[in-house]
This record gives structure tokens, C-alpha cells and sequence, in this order.
């Protein structure tokens, strides 16, 4: 019995660089195998997958700190991209020298950003308002979607078709609808941002529950582990880097919706800002606007990494 | 054998151009707004001949947004864009290189729309209000100005962005005005929908005057004489729509099926009155007391002299 589980590394930590060894599970050595409960035989799955074999030797940092490292590497990477945009982007101003209302360069921009700040402030607090709070009804309609699929996997026949259509909808095309159901308040943003947030999260999250490794199915299976608890012990822990896969998507895509849901209908928010700017030929005040919307993107990912960095400390990124 | 190629190729290609030059000169009119009566001289220059006869071959193009029009003219992807003479003033103060050379709607057709069973009866009645307008840059002045020949500034209502879904929100009750509604469109709308609705007029309460749409073109380009014949043609069609408005309705609902239902007919022969009849005409002290307007208002940081924006087309002879 010991070495069918032995064998098999676990599924949730498939980037771990050493197999996993019999001594890494000790609950299994003081559980008899004659008479084995359910009850113990999960926990025991769970911390196998939960709490993958450690490393042998210390010469390997742990994975969360080499998280941080990559973490770190990646505010580097993007800031260095970021450079490297603007410094394109202020080239071709200066070398094309295109007329300002069609494209401002990164100066006009920053200058209109200062000049327009106490409007643009006041105005990017209610966007980014309005994308927590979709992110929160998001990923909890997505979470609880994925759950309800792996618990009953006869009704995901049913929810996965429901779920397709909802994200094949293009919502610029529904939002003035939504707009007159929720009115133009915070509501109808939450529920465009909740539509775009949601499809990413649900999805990720119902593969990685889906992929769970069949051979800790059996275990469970074997060991008489309910369906409740197979799916809280096994294969939710085993689909969280998936879930975390999604929560990014989430986090990049978010904005969207709260942009798209203030430009059909709001009293304030940047998506309103934007079509202002439009309308008054004011590229560079459009451009200083889509500046922060880019910049709530890239701390919402952020954020997103640091979260999953301290809920999954144990699961490792590849090296690059 | 690459070289034979490419004279080959170049010689087709001028032999192409050389063709429809001799024909009709091409010019493309991206429009305000989808096809509706307030371009009803336009449709009807195309449809019964006029620009034909003028050696114009015109194609109207609908854009999605109406502030894309200015730009698309002024990026030079169209020759001439119909536009607002409000937009045409805060388009030139941030740097846009334009002008106007014809007039096609000379009066405003922006109202204030409430209503008529409802609780506003008069603009005073606005105070603590929802107002939905879509977005043209223009309308928190204009409903600014009217809101202050009554007392009142725009800190008394909340506007609210409802994108061009303006009979839909004041009818479902969502806003209890609409600031971008016009008179010759969305009021029929609401009729036709079964609601009556009340019109509070802007220049009537302390708004100038002012052409609610214009031809624009690059400013580079104001001396072309093809803008010239242009005008001088779309006068024709509107002269003619005016003395035969059933002709030319019959005209107009053709171009397109979408165009003939009721609310098209209703708004066409509303709109009749409001066509500029002598579209190439320049009346300089409007513009410089409306630019003087949106100065005030803060829209604008200066007035620019008037030839900068603002010409009459050269007729040919």
C-alpha cells in the first residue's frame, strides 16, 4: 500500500525536483493497513498533496521564497518593459512627429495626467471600486461554479454549455441591456466586471479538479473517501495552481468590464473620463486615463501573485 | 524579367487611375451619425442626380462613434465629415486642422426632454435630478447655461453618461431628463413608444444659437473647388426637397429599407424646416458669439480668428 502511494508523485506538485519518499508520509506508517478508516486515509492524501515531499537536502531554497524571487524578478521584468514601451513610443513621436490628436507623446501624456490629476483621481477610485468588488462576486461565482461542477459532475454537462455562452457573449453588445436592468449606478459595473471575471476563474479552476490525478482518485476510492470529501481533500488542493492560473487571467481582464460598463452608461469613472477626452479631442487626457487603467491592471497582478504566493508557499515555478 | 514585371504592373496601375479620372471626382463624407432625415439632402444629392450633375461621385459613410468624424477629416481618411459646430470650436482648440464650409442643419436640435406626465414641468423643476445625456462634449455646458437662465447650475442634478440610450432610460425611468435628445427624433421616439414627451429648447434658455450640424474639412484643403460644387450641389437637393417633400421621401426611404418606418417619416418632415437653405452662407457674428459662449463656459481657452475655422466654400463661378 505504501509503495502505490510511494511511487506516484503527487499530482499538485508536479514540479517538485525529488520524488516523493515513503518517510515524507509518517500518518500512513502508524495507520493499520488491515483496517484502514477513511477519515485518516484522506488526511493522509491531503498532506501528500498539500505538503509534497520535502527536499532533501537544504541546498534548494524553499519554493515560496524562490516565488518571491521570481516575484521580484517579474516587477523587474515589467518594469524594464514598460521602460522600453515608452521609450519606443516616445521614438516614433519623435521621429514620425505625428500631429498630438493622433498620437500624443509620453510628455503631453504625463502633463495631462498632472494637469487633470484632481479630476482623474476622484474618478479612477470609483473604476477601481468597482473592480474589487466584481472581483470579489467573480471569483466567488466562479469558485462556487467550479465546486458545484466537481461535486456533481452529471450537472457540469448542463452549467459548462451555460458557462461557454455566457463568456462567447460579447459584452460590449449586452451591457447597454444590463446598464437598464441594474441602472447606472455601481451595480451594473459590478455585474459586467462579475461576467468577465467570472469565465477565467470558473473554467481554470473546474480543469484543475477535473485533472486530478487518477491515482489519488483510487486512493481516496479505496479508502472509502466520500465524494464530499474527496473533492475538499484531494482535488481542490490539487486544482489550486490552476485556480491561481485563473485568478491572474481574473485580475488582467477585470478592468475591462468596468470600463465597458461606464461607457455606456455612468456618472463617473474612468471609462467616462475616456469618452469626454473623445469626444473632445482630448487624446493626450485619453491617453493619461488609460495610463491608470493599466497601471490597476498590473498591481491587480500583482496582488494576485503575492496572494497566491502566501496561500500556496509550497508551489514552485519552474526555473527560467 | 522582374523589371518587365513591375512596368507591366506600373502600367496597369496608371492605366486604372487614368480611367475614373476622367469620370466623376470621388469624394468620401463620413457622416455624424447612422443614416437618418437630418442627411436627407445628402441622400437625395446621391439618389436623384444632383452630385452626378455637379461631376461628384459621394459616398456617405456611417461611423460608430461621432466623435470619430473631426479626426477621420482631419487624419485625412475622409474628404469631408459632417460634424457639430460646438465640436467644430473645442476640435480647433486642441489643435485639430479644421474648417467648416457648409451648413446643413442651421438651427439647434439638442432639447432637454422630459416627461410630460412626469414631475418636471418646468426647467426649475430639475433641482436634485438625474439627467442622461450621451456623450458629445458639449452637453453639461448647454445644460449648464439653460439650468442658470432658471437659478439653478449643474451641482443641482447629477448627469449621468446613458450612450445614446436616451428614450430607453427616460421611459424606463432611469433618468428624468435626457440632455441629447433632438427635437425632430427622439421626441417622435417617445411618442411612438407611447409616451408624450416635454422639449425644453436651449436657445430659448440662454444658449446661443448655434448650426447643429456643419460640413468640415481640412484646413488645407478650404480652397478646394470640388468642396465648391459640393455645397452648391447639396443646395440644390435641399431647394428641391423643400419645394417637393413627398418626392422626396419617396426618394430618401429607397436608399435604405431601414430607413422607412414611421419614426423616419414623422422625423423627415420635421426636419425639413430645419435645413440650411443656403448651405455655403457664413454668418460670422453667430460663430464669434458662440465661440465667445464656450469661452465663458470654459471650454474653450481662446477664441481663434474666425477665417481660421470657419469659410465660405469657393463656388465655381
Amino acid at each position: 500500500m505504501a509503495v502505490f502511494i510511494a511511487e506516484r508523485p503527487p499530482a499538485a506538485a508536479g514540479t517538485t525536483t525529488e520524488p516523493a519518499r515513503p518517510a515524507a508520509v509518517p500518518p500512513l506508517a502508524s495507520a493499520s493497513p488491515a483496517a484502514p478508516s477513511p477519515a485518516a486515509a484522506t488526511r493522509v492524501v491531503a498532506q501528500r498533496v498539500a505538503t509534497p515531499a520535502q527536499p532533501a537536502a537544504s541546498r534548494t531554497p524553499p519554493a515560496s521564497s524562490r516565488r518571491r524571487a521570481s516575484g521580484r524578478r517579474f516587477v523587474l521584468d515589467l518594469a524594464l518593459v514598460m521602460v522600453a514601451l515608452v521609450a519606443i513610443w516616445w521614438s516614433v513621436v519623435l521621429v514620425l512627429a505625428p500631429e498630438p490628436f493622433l498620437l500624443p507623446g509620453p510628455d503631453r501624456v504625463v502633463l495631462a495626467l498632472i494637469r487633470r490629476w484632481g479630476d482623474l483621481w476622484p474618478n479612477a477610485l470609483v473604476t477601481l471600486t468597482e473592480i474589487l468588488f466584481g472581483l470579489v462576486t467573480g471569483i466567488l461565482a466562479g469558485v462556487a461554479t467550479a465546486l458545484f461542477m466537481g461535486y456533481v459532475p452529471a450537472a457540469s454537462r448542463v452549467v459548462t454549455p451555460f458557462v461557454v455562452v455566457l463568456q462567447s457573449m460579447p459584452v460590449f453588445a449586452i451591457a447597454p441591456v444590463l446598464v437598464l436592468w441594474f441602472g447606472f449606478g455601481l451595480a451594473s459595473k459590478i455585474v459586467m466586471a462579475t461576467v468577465i471575471i467570472f469565465f477565467p476563474v470558473a473554467s481554470a479552476f473546474h480543469d484543475g479538479i477535473e485533472r486530478t490525478d487518477p491515482g489519488l482518485l483510487d486512493l481516496a476510492r479505496l479508502y472509502g473517501a466520500g465524494r464530499a470529501r474527496t473533492l475538499a481533500l484531494i482535488q481542490v488542493p490539487a486544482a489550486l495552481p490552476a485556480l491561481v492560473t485563473g485568478l491572474r487571467m481574473a485580475a488582467a481582464v477585470a478592468p475591462i468590464g468596468a470600463i465597458v460598463g461606464e461607457w455606456v452608461g455612468a456618472s463617473s469613472g474612468l471609462g467616462l473620463i475616456m469618452m469626454h477626452a473623445n469626444a473632445r479631442m482630448q487624446t493626450d487626457v485619453m491617453f493619461a486615463a488609460l495610463a491608470l487603467v493599466v497601471a490597476m491592471a498590473v498591481v491587480l497582478r500583482l496582488a494576485a501573485d503575492l496572494l497566491a504566493d502566501r496561500l500556496l508557499p509550497w508551489l514552485d515555478e519552474t526555473d527560467r | 524579367m522582374p523589371r518587365l514585371l513591375a512596368s507591366l504592373a506600373l502600367a496597369a496601375a496608371l492605366g486604372l487611375t487614368a480611367l475614373p479620372a476622367a469620370a466623376a471626382d470621388k469624394l468620401s463624407v463620413a457622416l455624424d451619425w447612422f443614416v437618418n432625415p437630418d442627411h436627407a439632402p445628402l441622400v437625395v444629392a446621391r439618389d436623384r442626380g444632383f452630385f452626378a450633375k455637379a461631376g461628384l461621385d459621394v459616398d456617405l459613410i456611417a461611423p460608430a462613434d461621432p466623435a470619430a468624424p473631426p479626426r477621420l477629416v482631419a487624419a485625412g481618411q475622409a474628404d469631408i465629415a459632417i460634424s457639430y459646430q460646438p465640436s467644430l470650436h473645442m476640435a480647433v482648440a486642441e489643435n485639430l486642422p479644421l474648417v467648416r464650409f457648409g451648413t446643413l442643419v442651421e438651427t439647434p436640435l439638442n432639447t432637454v426632454i422630459v416627461l410630460a406626465d412626469g414631475p418636471v414641468k418646468t426647467l426649475k423643476d430639475l433641482k436634485g435630478r438625474k439627467v442622461g445625456y450621451s456623450v458629445s462634449g458639449f452637453e453639461d455646458a448647454e445644460l449648464g447655461a439653460m439650468l442658470e437662465s432658471v437659478g439653478l447650475s449643474l451641482k443641482d442634478v447629477e448627469l449621468i453618461n446613458v450612450n445614446f440610450a436616451l428614450t430607453a432610460a427616460l421611459s424606463a425611468g432611469q433618468v428624468d431628463a435626457v440632455v441629447s435628445g433632438y427635437r425632430n427624433f427622439e421626441l417622435t421616439e417617445l411618442d411612438l413608444a407611447g409616451k408624450k414627451g416635454r422639449a425644453f429648447f436651449p436657445e430659448e434658455a440662454g444658449v446661443p444659437p448655434y448650426d447643429e450640424l456643419i460640413y468640415i474639412a481640412r484646413r488645407d484643403r478650404a480652397a478646394d473647388p470640388k468642396l465648391g460644387r459640393f455645397v452648391e450641389a447639396v443646395e440644390a437637393a435641399t431647394l428641391w426637397l423643400t419645394n417637393n417633400p413627398d418626392e422626396a421621401w419617396a426618394v430618401f426611404r429607397k436608399a435604405d429599407p431601414k430607413l422607412d418606418d414611421e419614426l423616419n417619416r414623422r422625423a423627415f418632415f420635421d426636419t425639413l424646416a430645419r435645413f440650411a437653405k443656403r448651405p455655403a452662407a457664413l454668418d460670422a457674428t453667430r460663430y464669434t458669439r458662440f465661440a465667445a459662449f464656450l469661452k465663458a463656459k470654459k471650454l474653450i481657452d481662446t477664441i481663434p480668428p474666425l477665417d481660421s475655422y470657419a469659410v465660405v466654400p469657393k463656388l465655381p463661378n
